[in-house]
């Protein structure tokens, strides 16, 4: 062994430092001026002795790492037979970033990449090393870092084009992954795809390691040929002799610049064709057909807009799902059923979305058939009977909703727990100043719609009287009376919800049905007490579906198995809990059972409308992103030969030195802080 | 970034521009309080809609009444108020925490100005220092008052928020920035009618590295910045309790402003403060979603 730089060693007359520190620090007595000495406790000053070496072990740690790195930076060299080097230009590390989207099907486009890929695969030498990695909006290995020809084009043949868009950002920073491993001197990137702008959103985090190079090729060609696309389709529902129809409007864009005339376009419903229509559009413009009316014979009714046959064909349809609306249904139970809960009906009679179908039920009167078709129980300041709370308690645990206004008539019997508060003595503010309810949790769904300024202000009710609520475990208090007094609570039992409202839903306690917030109130609390989501009629490619919103309707069975379009069998959990990306496009039909012809839900997945704008980008603004290097400067570097110089610093003892060293000064500070030095 | 670094700018609009768009730059979509002006879609008229919200323009080619719905409303009241008690005025190896609190609250009222929200702040030590009533226009009057103000007398919480209480009855969003040198139940009083009045309240609870950590190594009296008064202290055998009560005074003022609803979070003046505005207000979007 011999050193480099042997008058380094001259600087191990600093180990003397350490323990010149150790023996010569001194206390200090300056007074030290703290925010506050709440927390600090009188403690008798005590001086300290003259300082001694008490802690050997972490001397002689700050020794070691002090000697190691003097001793590193002395350059210690093995001396050895050398080790072959390889000389020449050296191995090539090539990732293949072979576009998938679906617009790669237009045209020839698709012929040429995969052509192109066997280009690079076919220029590898024998020491070269290639991955072959697919994308759209994600990222597929296919083959990793292998040398085989045949296994690399064969994985390049059994790539085809799919239905996501273009997302550049994944793919480059899984080609960076894979680079990043490699040992190889030479990494190079090749990106083939037909690069259209809508891909690139300039994103940080794309560059690829230092050194490695992207060679962009452009797939594009001549982009002629006609190309229509189905963007967006609008569903109208109505109504005719007692039966639900919808009017479906497709909306359609002609993405080349040639106009087209007397084009056809169809609409299949159920499997059928149902209409079929023409259209002109000019070049680069969009137009929209509506089909006649088409009635909604049952769940799950499938519909399909379809275009004839151009160069992409994957646009061509647009396939969406509608279902007969479904009112809530809500029974209003009250004593008085003609007057006190008229405002109530008759904000629950108003609006579409969705729909409620009330009816009204004295408490003696409530069946279990009624609370077997309804969703939501609103007790209108109404007393009720231990046999009448049982029910409703297990109503509100499989599921049920339930709106309880305490006016001065509301009772409950005390051994049934299911409220989220009990209900105390009225409080008569009819003489003074009315109450005010504020303190509003804007945060929760009912409140949420209210929280923005002029949205609804709850301090401007006025309220005459109202009942003292008790919060049992469990409850969570939205609203409060200005004395503080629970005004609106909530609490979760079994799979259900109760709402509470301190106060009437007339006109006898306060003047809150006359306001305008009532109205959005009083739906917004339904709508969260049966947990109402709206239906979307169709989802896009790459989007998440959450398998355990499918079968929310009451009465239906959870999803076992997503049976995909093209007819594969997914299996999921039977809780539900499982989500599933939409990679394809068509219906994914959810079902309960395997054996069962029925299905829970249907899911129409489209494709990303934006994907079929073929209008290109430079693919320099790629490589200038992902390599800090515009096109033109993005050669390749060759590797230096190797000189005596390079090859002593592959000598790296002294860099394992110097780790050893700073792990030393690592272990120094862990244990000087555990023993308080 | 280094709130160090930009403690020495001394500009602090230039300072709050920095940080601001950096957090920006980084977060992408920023939460920016769950509002924003963008339109978001058309819906059927229902009785009860506020009619000014109609879209006549669409009524006059429909003969339809549509009510145009936004992803959430403006013009929200903006208002940073400021403990500039004399314990502010401390700041260990690095920056003070008066000037990390000043930065922060330049930083938010920036953000807020740049979505056209009214602003405003008030400084209070033991009583009300400075108050500037929230307008559209008052972004450059708040940086100049923050730019000037200096601690200097001794603080309390709970009188100068409820006079500051009375200041602020129309709803909006309130951040409270401050050290909280007193009992968790004495804060939460305080902070109670603000509350109240519907206000959205975030707490932000500032305190130096040497007041978390009490790395201080010889033996020395110490004198409190607020009383003058006087401790000999040996911080070796007072420093694991030190750490202990610190710690559990934080976690109940978690505890206490979870209880009524308030966001609370506590950095020290180490803490890079856009890493500090993101992880505080992406954390803040995620917790009011869930709700």
């Amino acid at each position: 062994m011999s050193f480099l730089a042997p008058l380094f060693f001259v600087a191990l007359a600093g180990l003397a430092i350490p323990v010149l520190l150790h023996l010569t620090q001194k206390e200090k007595k300056e007074v030290v001026y703290f925010p506050s000495l709440m927390f600090v406790r009188k403690i008798p000053y005590q001086a300290s002795r003259r300082r001694r070496i008490q802690h050997w072990f972490l001397l002689m740690l700050r020794l070691g790492a002090l000697a190691l790195i003097i001793l590193a930076f002395a350059r210690p060299l093995l001396t050895r037979p050398d080790a072959p080097v390889a000389l020449g230009q050296g191995a090539r590390e090539v990732v293949v970033l072979l576009d998938t989207s679906y617009s790669m099907g237009y045209g020839p486009r698709w012929a040429a990449a995969t052509e192109a890929a066997r280009g690079v695969v076919s220029r590898l030498g024998a020491s070269d090393r290639a991955s072959v990695v697919t994308f759209g909006s994600g990222t597929e290995i296919l083959l990793r870092n292998t040398s085989e020809k045949s296994a690399l084009n064969s994985a390049i043949a059994s790539a085809k084009p799919g239905a996501s868009a273009t997302r550049y950002a994944p793919a480059l920073k899984v080609a960076g992954s894979l680079l990043a491993e490699s040992q190889l001197p030479r990494r190079e990137v090749v990106l083939i795809s037909d690069f259209q702008r809508s891909g690139w959103r300039g994103q940080e985090g794309t560059a690829l390691p230092a050194g490695a190079t992207l060679t962009p090729v452009p797939i594009q060609g001549t982009a002629t040929q006609a190309n229509l696309s189905v963007t967006a389709v609008s569903l109208q529902r109505s109504r005719f002799a007692n039966q639900e129809r919808v009017t479906v409007t497709a909306g359609i864009t002609n993405r080349s610049e040639s106009a087209v005339s007397n084009q056809p376009v169809t609409l299949e419903a159920g499997g059928l064709q149902v209409s079929s229509k023409t259209f002109s559009v000019d070049g680069g413009a969009s137009t929209s057909v509506s089909f006649d009316p088409v009635t909604i014979s049952g769940r799950n009714y499938k519909g399909t807009v379809r275009l004839g046959a151009d160069a992409l064909a994957a646009d061509n349809a647009f396939h969406f799902v509608v279902s007969p609306s479904e009112p809530v249904r809500v029974t209003l139970v009250d004593r008085d059923s003609s007057a006190t809960g008229l405002y109530l009906a008759q904000a629950l009679a108003i609006g579409d979305s969705p729909k409620f179908e009330s009816v009204t039920r004295q408490p003696e009167n409530l069946s279990d058939d009624d609370l077997r078709r309804t969703s939501l129980v609103v007790l209108n300041d109404t007393p009720v009977s231990t046999p009448l709370a049982r029910r409703l308690l297990k109503f509100v645990d499989q599921g049920g909703g339930m709106l309880v206004a305490a006016g001065a008539r509301a009772t409950w019997p005390r051994d049934v727990d299911l409220l989220p508060a009990s209900i105390g003595n009225p409080v008569d503010r009819t003489r003074g100043e009315p109450a005010r309810v504020g303190g509003v949790e804007y945060g929760h769904p009912v409140f949420e719609t209210f929280r923005a300024p002029r949205s609804g202000d709850f301090l401007a009710v006025r309220v005459y009287g109202y009942r003292n609520l008790g919060p049992v475990i469990g409850a969570q208090v939205l609203a409060r009376f200005d004395a503080g007094a629970p005004a609106v609570l909530e609490r979760r039992v079994g799979a259900g919800r109760v709402l509470m409202w301190a106060s009437t839903l007339d006109q006898t306690w306060t003047d809150l049905p006359i306001r305008p917030l009532f109205l959005p109130f009083i739906h917004r609390a339904a709508t969260h007490l049966v947990a109402y989501v709206p239906s979307q009629p169709w989802s896009t490619v790459g989007q998440i579906l959450d398998t355990s919103r499918a079968g929310a309707h009451k009465g239906q069975s959870v999803p076992t198995l997503v049976l995909t379009p093209s007819g594969t069998r997914l299996p999921v959990s039977g809780d539900g809990t499982e989500v599933i990306e939409l990679a394809e496009q068509g219906f994914y039909e959810l079902r309960g059972d395997a054996n069962a012809s029925s299905d829970v839900a249907v899911v129409a997945s489209n494709v990303d409308p934006a994907e079929a704008d073929l209008t290109p980008m430079d693919p320099g603004d790629v490589v200038a992103a992902s390599t800090g290097e515009s096109q033109s400067d993005a050669v390749q570097t060759a590797a230096a030969p190797q000189t005596p110089e390079s090859r002593e610093r592959s000598q790296r003892l002294w860099w394992y030195l110097l780790c050893l060293g700073a792990a030393l000064l690592a272990a120094e500070t862990f244990v000087s802080n555990r023993l308080k030095v | 970034m280094d709130p160090k670094v930009l403690a020495r700018i001394g500009n602090l609009e230039l300072v709050s521009k920095a940080v601001v768009d950096g957090f920006i730059n980084g977060l992408h979509k920023a939460p920016y309080f769950g509002a924003s002006v963008d339109f978001a879609e058309h819906r059927g008229y229902v009785p009860g809609d506020d009619i000014r919200r109609m879209d006549w323009r669409v009524w006059a080619r429909t003969d339809r009444y549509y009510i145009k719905e936004y992803e959430a409303e403006s013009n929200m009241n903006f208002n940073v108020l400021l403990d500039v008690s004399k314990s502010m005025d401390y700041g260990g190896k690095g920056i003070k925490k008066i000037d990390y609190a000043r930065i922060i609250a330049a930083c938010l009222t920036s953000l807020v100005s740049h979505q056209r929200d009214r602003v405003g702040m008030a400084a209070f030590d033991s009583d009300i220092v400075e108050y500037v009533p929230p307008s559209a226009k008052h972004m450059e009057t708040v940086l100049h008052v923050l730019d000037r103000l200096k601690p200097g007398r001794p603080g309390s919480l709970k009188e100068p928020l409820h006079k500051l209480a009375e200041h602020y009855g129309r709803r909006g969003i309130l951040v409270l920035i401050s050290d909280f040198y007193e009992d968790p139940e004495t804060v939460i009083e305080a902070v109670k009618p603000l509350r109240f009045r519907g206000n959205d309240i975030m707490v932000i609870h500032v305190l130096d590295k040497d007041e978390l950590d009490f790395g201080f190594a010889d033996a020395s009296p110490f004198e409190d910045l607020e009383t003058g008064e006087q401790v000999p202290v040996v911080p070796d055998s007072l420093r694991k309790e030190y750490r202990a009560m610190v710690q559990a005074h934080i976690a109940a003022l978690t505890q206490s402003f979870s209880k009524v609803g308030v966001d609370y979070a506590m950095f020290d003046t180490s803490q890079p403060l856009d890493y500090v505005l993101f992880r505080y207000l992406s954390a803040r979007s995620r917790r009011l979603r869930k709700r």
